[in-house]
């Protein structure tokens, strides 16, 4: 069921991806036989056609995770985006030690070794990545102090 | 010969400079521990730390050198945690971990890692030997092929990958054309249209190639990490005083030399690396040399196969990525983005265009196998030492490597997001048995192959039979009818017996 389910998601893309390619895509003169049109043509209705087989003959019934992995990995991805969001803001020192110490307590550390960690993930990165090897990485909130 | 004998020796002045001397030990270091990392394995740890060593500045041929020592340094350390934990670090190692961990069970750990770091060693070497000779060769003939051979040539390295890769045919030739798909978005460069880019400027010059390796094989490596998360403790077995003996290597040398064989040609098929190379040798050695029914048990020669095989592997994958552009396994697809990252397009021209890089990498490649087998030796220890790294620090630790690779070269918080997406797609397809390489293979692919069908319809001034008319193409479009007809040959004979 659940391949059918992802099949019949990529077939609406896929859909869409050649529907475009027939009616939007097309250069204002033929520069080559072929066009920017064609291409995206002949992969989309490949993708098409590999969706329909995928829909009639569907491989995995069901989908082996529980609802509080599920959960779990819910947290973990509004961790990261949260992360991502800060990322520049805050900058990198603060934004990492806030982000290892959630995750490595989510993942079960115990509160002291967790915020040691974070706290070098933070600063020791930052001490490597930018100051050593010359990496781009924001200063954010910090800067007058860096 | 004459060519060879000099592109080593440029090739090694290029890899013995200090500077590239120490990127060899530092990359084969940092595979080995990246390999040795549970759960981890080379196409991670290079699509992890691209970005990092691109973000350095380096000069192309010692980027590409540090990027490669990670990869066969990681085939090299994945054995590792197999022998150790009885965790394979990619699908590479699992069979290493068959003989390989019941013989440390056995109290022999010192004898099965020092084992396998020969094997690894001797099917290393032997495929850069193999590299040495043919690839030269296979490029000088590769330069004469027209644009529509190179559509043959892609049709067949899909073939392939359909055939070779995955469970399903049809589920990996749908990842290849999702990658194809991801790389047709993006200004047309032949005629300056935007396809796909719905308006928004930061797609215009297409998705970034780190962006996409980041997101599916290291955001999605995460999510899948979080979600196996055992609780408890992993426990490695330690490692003893037991060490290999010349017995020993007598006793698996048949072994070593057939699935170096193997491993170097199932490797040099596009799409097929490490995972297929050690499971055929796996196979065969055990087909041949199991009378007594030993494997399984800890057999040495069970353990040697496989490791001979995947380090050939990647070696032989090297081949066709290098002299003709076409990656023969998803890391070397990685190792391709690497290269057009530094405006180097591999392919038969390369050779003769940048000669420093492709040799310097060549030459390269036969230093970092002696330092692996030096440092794999006596200091085992540390890097066993890794496998006791709990997952709660370690999870963490990959995210933050995703984000400072992505941001100090692309610098754009919105990628940050859009890896986070990737990650959640490369998540669900694997969790689908989509295989994860094709996809990397067709983005990477893509613009090669609508480059060359357009181009050899422009000569032909749109007629399609073009495509057919060399024997070079002919050939191609044989082998691969060949290649995708195997598995089902197979499939009926073994319905039969």
């Amino acid at each position: 069921m659940i391949d059918r389910i992802f099949a019949g998601a990529v077939l609406l893309v896929a859909l869409a991806y050649v529907v475009l390619a027939f009616t939007v895509i097309g250069a204002p003169f033929q520069y080559d036989p072929l066009g920017p049109e064609s291409w995206p043509r002949i992969i989309g209705s490949l993708a098409v056609l590999c969706c329909a087989a995928l829909i009639i003959r569907p491989e995995i019934e069901d989908f082996s995770a529980s609802k509080q992995t599920l959960l779990r990995l819910a947290i973990l991805v509004g961790m990261l985006c949260a992360y991502a969001f800060l990322f520049k803001p805050l900058g990198f020192i603060i934004s990492t030690t806030m982000f290892s110490f959630a995750l490595s307590k989510f993942l079960g550390a115990r509160v002291k070794p967790a915020g040691l960690f974070a706290v070098s993930a933070g600063v020791g990165g930052y001490v490597l990545c930018k100051m050593i090897l010359d990496l781009n990485l924001p200063s954010g909130i910090l800067k007058q102090f860096l | 010969m004459d060519t060879i004998i000099n592109g080593l020796g440029a090739g090694f002045a290029v890899a013995f400079d200090p500077f590239n001397l120490m990127l060899v030990l530092v990359g084969c270091f940092a595979g080995t521990l990246i390999g040795a990392l549970p759960g981890l394995g080379p196409i991670n740890g290079v699509a992890i730390l691209l970005p990092i060593a691109y973000g350095l500045g380096l000069p192309a041929e010692s980027a590409i050198i540090l990027l490669a020592g990670i990869y066969y340094g990681a085939e090299y350390g994945g054995r590792i945690s197999s022998i150790l934990l009885n965790v394979p670090g990619d699908a590479g190692a699992v069979f290493t971990t068959l003989d390989g961990n019941p013989m440390a069970k056995k109290g022999e750990a010192g004898r099965a890692l020092s084992l396998s770091a020969l094997a690894s060693f001797f099917g290393g070497t032997f495929a850069v030997i193999l590299m040495s000779l043919f690839g030269p060769l296979l490029a000088s003939y590769a330069v004469t092929f027209s644009p529509s051979d190179y559509v043959a040539l892609m049709v067949f390295a899909f073939a392939s990958l359909a055939s070779l890769v995955g469970s399903n045919a049809v589920k990996t030739l749908l990842a290849a054309l999702l990658g194809l798909m991801l790389a047709s978005i993006g200004i047309d460069a032949n005629t300056g249209v935007a396809r796909y880019t719905f308006g928004i400027p930061d797609i215009l010059a297409g998705i970034d190639f780190l962006v996409v390796v980041i997101g599916l094989f290291g955001m999605a490596e995460l999510i899948h990490l979080v979600e196996q998360q055992v609780s408890g403790k992993m426990k490695a077995l330690k490692i003893d005083k037991s060490f290999v003996s010349w017995a020993d290597m007598v006793n698996v040398k048949w072994a070593i030399v057939r699935s170096s064989f193997i491993g170097f040609f199932i490797g040099i098929l596009p799409g097929t690396g490490a995972s297929v190379a050690s499971a055929v040798a796996y196979g065969t050695e055990k087909r041949i040399s199991d009378n007594n029914g030993t494997f399984g048990k800890g057999d040495p020669r069970g353990l040697a196969a496989p490791e001979a095989a995947n380090n050939a592997a990647a070696g032989g994958a090297m081949v066709p990525m290098l002299t003709l552009g076409i990656p023969g396994s998803g890391t070397t697809a990685i190792l391709l983005g690497a290269f057009l990252l530094f405006n180097i397009t591999p392919g038969p021209a390369m050779f003769t265009q940048h000669p420093e890089v492709a040799w310097g990498l060549i030459a390269s490649m036969y230093i970092g196998n002696v330092a692996l087998l030096i440092i794999n030796l006596p200091l085992v220890g540390i890097f066993a030492r890794m496998l006791t790294i709990p997952q709660k620090y370690l999870t963490p630790l990959i995210a933050v490597l995703a984000f400072i690779g992505v941001y100090s070269v692309v610098s754009n918080p919105h990628d940050l997001y859009m890896i986070i997406g990737l990650g959640v797609m490369g998540w669900l397809l694997r969790k689908l048995d989509f295989p994860l390489a094709p996809v990397i293979l067709g983005f990477v692919l893509g613009g090669l192959f609508e480059d060359n069908l357009r181009r050899a319809l422009s000569i032909s001034a749109g007629d399609w039979s073009i495509l057919v008319n060399s024997p070079d193409s002919i050939v191609l479009y044989g082998l691969a009818i060949i290649v995708a007809l195997v598995p089902v040959f197979l499939r009926k004979k073994r319905a039969k017996v």
